[in-house]
């Protein structure tokens, strides 16, 4: 984990660079880079009967980092992600919006969405509303009432606009602790991995 | 693997160029006697002329293989798959359709108790089956609900002639497991009488010895078939038949890493009063009156002994039933009325609820020229929970010559909703989620609500029409070609299936977890082509091939593929598949074939009988998140299964007999849990 942070962190650094040298030609953005982010701890007291809290696991994708100021653009606690932005959507223990977070939720690879959707498809979160959907077509995740495993969707990509409005793309891959193949019931769940890649500037393509 | 399906492919070449080989010598003659059935038309009828696909196992065949249970023989048929479904039940699948869409019959009445909607065939012994008659395709304009995929008619043996007779006997195989059979016939003029018992018992199985849970846990069961005939005259005939099943099994499980145990028992009792009336050379009429009832009992107890769960089951069929055939000349018609009075008293239903439903049915069989035979039917179901049903039938055959006809079906068939679909309460203990019937759903939510346990309803649902029932149209068009010491068999079928009930989140708890109920949501298709063959080489050694290619997919999901199209692949990353790579409904093998030997060896009285099986790869659930299977999900592999058997007759009333079930130990423990290793048998009869 620490060796692939500093990877990418160098990783990082060399587009900065890169980006930096190329300031004379505006035509070309540099592409985004996808980051993966394995094991990311969103635990939730209660479940199964009994009431759910537990504070929200704050994550930027600026800084592709665990946060715990303001500057989150999306948390995760148990199956439930809300966007920081909007207003409560009325769930225990829950953080205010500070941002001007929205989420648009996009069919295809992740690969395939380039193009940031239109303005009108981002929702933010609202009053018993989240902007990722817990269930219908839209949810991240689909849940087996015989195996009682979460898999999350294959082909739904969330375009998310960060909390100082910014956009990143985000595709989440397991709900389990170093995101088996085929999860079983002895699996480690609430242990987030997905796929995300930020675009740091103006523009309107990822 | 690649070996065995050239072995298979070589043999059935063999068997073709056999088959030319004999248009040059056609001196025998064949002399066998025309099989006649009842099932296709609840009329006596001959086999060869029906226009419907029929399978017919007769108890010679039943004899040789050696088999002791009702599944076992019908799993080696031609297009019937016996399988486990998602609740781990094993049941039928024929054409395509689950095991909730064949009817069972014994003796022309229908078998109950479907717990979850599969019916437990090894309850039915064989040791007194006379024959058993299966007819493929809808068939509910003369059965009426269920009979979607098809029909099986298990018909017991008779007493024909004056005198006392049986057999007893006696089979021992692996895993512990007895079989004993007596079976006494008497007749006496008008009197005649018939006692079947049976009495079985086995240890169970256990493919993984790791896992403290076996796959079957041992239990016995005893069947007492007691049946009385009289004849008052040459025209009018009364039967009363009785069948008593009880079952008891060890009722094991671990929950949350504490192991419990119980008992599991099952009673059945099945009552059959018919007479049958001939009034004159033109009428004739049958009335019958049955009851049923089947109840089953479980427990589990705590490790110290205190009762942890206990369910229950009990289910009662009555119906009386008139049918009346008009013989015409060349033509039959028949008609039936009668009525179902249905009660199921279960854990997890508020109360006992019970169905009522009156029925009419009409058959015209008409035989326009020697060569047209035009079967016509159509039966009207009114239902007191459920819209009343019109289910008519056409088929039709056409004998091109002495040796080769043609026939062709087409028929609605449906399957009301189940007791289950309708009243089901049932709150998971350990987990919390509910699954509510959909005429209590309503009312229950309202309950959930109120005592403050609903975090919010799916939008659009509501409960204001009524569930309907399931139904479905099927075609068949097929060929019969029979010629010297070659018959072959081809059926090809399509099946459309609408209303699929299905279960659907209808609300959150504030628990996290779903309400579910049923809907009647999608519409599948099945179609397919099964195929087969008998070549006799000599009198004393024939082989038979059968095939079935089967395809069965969701309509909606063609419709709206571009749901389903995206899927993850090893490194978990989103790949785009196209349509084409949508494989179809899960536990549905593309190719299911078949290759029997049978030898007799006339000098030594031994019958040597030799079964092999195929079943290509099948799915079982999605394994790559796009809730379809596609052609990149894990399959459960393509397998080959043998049975074998010899039979040794001494003297005039000794037979033994010894052989293997799956002679080649195939097992797939974690994918396949019906499916016991090698099973080793021996058997002695005495006939009498």
């Amino acid at each position: 984990m620490k060796t692939k942070f500093l990877k990418l962190s160098l990783l990082a650094l060399f587009i900065f660079t890169a980006s930096c040298s190329s300031d004379d030609d505006k035509n070309e953005i540099p592409a985004v880079v996808t980051t993966k982010v394995s094991n990311l701890e969103a635990p939730q007291t209660g479940g199964q009967g009994q009431p759910v809290g537990g504070p929200f696991t704050k994550f930027s994708f600026s800084e592709n980092k665990v946060v715990t100021d303001n500057n989150w653009d999306i948390a995760f606690r148990g199956t439930t992600i809300i966007v920081n932005g909007g207003a409560k959507i009325g769930i225990t223990d829950e953080p205010e919006r500070t941002g001007t977070g929205a989420v648009s939720i996009v069919s295809g690879t992740f690969a395939s969405v380039t193009a940031f959707p239109a303005a009108t498809t981002f929702a933010q979160d609202g009053n018993a509303t989240y902007a990722f959907p817990t269930s219908g077509a839209n949810a991240w995740y689909d849940y087996n009432a015989t195996t009682h495993i979460i898999s999350a969707k294959a082909g739904k990509v969330f375009v998310v606009k960060t909390h100082d409005g910014k956009y990143a793309k985000v595709e989440l891959l397991s709900y389990y602790k170093d995101a088996p193949a085929t999860p079983d019931a002895t699996s480690a769940s609430r242990f987030y991995t997905f796929n995300f890649a930020y675009q740091a500037n103006s523009t309107t393509t990822f | 693997m690649k070996s065995k399906i050239t072995l298979f492919a070589t043999a059935l070449f063999c068997q073709i160029c056999a088959s030319q080989e004999i248009k040059k010598d056609s001196v025998e003659v064949n002399n066998l006697s025309e099989v006649t059935v009842t099932t296709g038309t609840r009329t006596e009828r001959v086999l060869s002329s029906l226009p419907l696909p029929m399978t017919i196992i007769t108890s010679k065949t039943i004899m040789k293989a050696g088999v002791t249970r009702l599944n076992e023989i019908l799993s080696e048929q031609t297009g019937i798959i016996m399988i486990p479904d998602e609740s781990g039940f094993e049941g039928i699948q024929m054409q395509g359709l689950d095991a909730a869409y064949t009817m069972i019959l014994i003796d022309g009445v229908p078998l109950v108790g479907r717990t979850a909607g599969v019916l437990d065939l090894s309850r039915v012994s064989v040791g007194n089956i006379e024959r058993i008659e299966i007819v493929k395709g809808a068939s509910s304009a003369l059965y009426g609900s269920e009979a979607m995929g098809g029909v099986i008619n298990v018909i017991t043996k008779k007493p024909k002639e004056d005198l006392f007779s049986g057999s007893l006997s006696y089979r021992y195989a692996t895993f512990n497991t007895n079989d004993a059979n007596a079976n006494l016939l008497w007749k006496k003029k008008k009197f005649s009488a018939n006692l079947f018992t049976n009495f079985y018992s086995t240890d169970g199985y256990d493919l993984d010895k790791s896992t403290p849970l076996k796959n079957v846990e041992s239990f016995y069961n005893y069947t007492i078939q007691p049946k009385f005939y009289y004849d008052f005259s040459e025209n009018l005939k009364l039967t009363v038949s009785n069948r008593f099943y009880n079952m008891k099994m060890d009722n094991v499980a671990i929950i949350d890493s504490e192991n419990y145990k119980g008992d599991a028992k099952e009673n059945e009792w099945n009552s059959q009063v018919k007479v049958e009336h001939k009034w004159n050379s033109k009428f004739y009429s049958e009335y019958e009156l049955y009851a049923t009832n089947y109840k089953n009992d479980s427990f589990l107890n705590d490790s110290n002994n205190v009762l942890f769960e206990q369910s229950y089951y009990d289910q009662w069929l009555l119906r009386p039933e008139i049918r009346t055939t008009l013989s015409l000349k060349n033509d039959k018609i028949t008609g039936g009325v009668g009525l179902n009075y249905e009660t199921l008293d279960r854990t997890y239903f508020d109360k006992n609820v019970n169905f009522n439903s009156q029925y009419i049915f009409l058959q015209y069989d008409w035989n326009p020229s020697e060569k047209w035979n035009v079967l016509t039917g159509i039966r009207y179901d009114n239902h007191s929970v459920y819209a009343s049903q019109l289910s008519p039938k056409l088929a039709v055959n056409y004998k091109i010559n002495q040796n080769f006809s043609l026939k062709s079906s087409v028929g609605y068939g449906y399957k009301a909703p189940d007791f289950r679909q309708l009243y089901f309460d049932f709150t998971n203990p350990s987990v919390g989620y509910t699954v509510l019937g959909y005429n209590v759903a309503e009312d229950r939510l309202n309950q959930f609500e109120a005592q403050g346990q609903l975090l919010n309803r799916t939008a659009g649902v509501n409960f204001d029409n009524p569930l309907e029932a399931e139904s479905s149209i099927n075609f068949n068009f097929g060929t019969f070609f029979k010629k010297d010491k070659l018959k072959i068999d081809v059926n090809a079928f399509y099946n459309s299936i609408q209303n699929l009930i299905d279960t659907r989140v209808v609300a959150q708890k504030t628990n996290g977890q779903s309400i579910f109920s049923y809907f009647n949501i999608s519409e599948i298709f099945t179609y397919g082509l099964e195929f087969n063959s008998t070549y006799d080489f000599t009198k004393e050694f024939s082989v038979s091939f059968g095939y079935q290619f089967l395809t069965a997919k969701d309509k909606s999901v063609l419709d709206n593929f571009e749901d389903y199209q995206y899927i993850r692949n090893s490194d978990m990353q989103t790949v785009q598949i196209s349509k084409s790579d949508y494989f179809g409904l899960y536990n549905r093998s593309k190719h299911t074939a078949n290759i029997k030997f049978s030898y007799t060896i006339p000098k030594i009285k031994t019958d040597i009988y030799l079964r092999i099986f195929y079943r290509s790869k099948y799915g079982m659930f999605d394994t790559n998140g796009n809730q379809i299977l596609d052609k990149y999900d894990t399959f459960v592999s393509d397998y080959f299964l043998a049975n074998f058997s010899v039979s040794k007759n001494i003297g005039e009333n000794f037979m033994l007999q010894a052989g293997a079930n799956n002679l080649l130990d195939y097992t797939d423990p974690s994918q396949i849990s019906n499916l016991s290793g090698r099973q080793l048998f021996a058997r002695i009869q005495y006939n009498f």
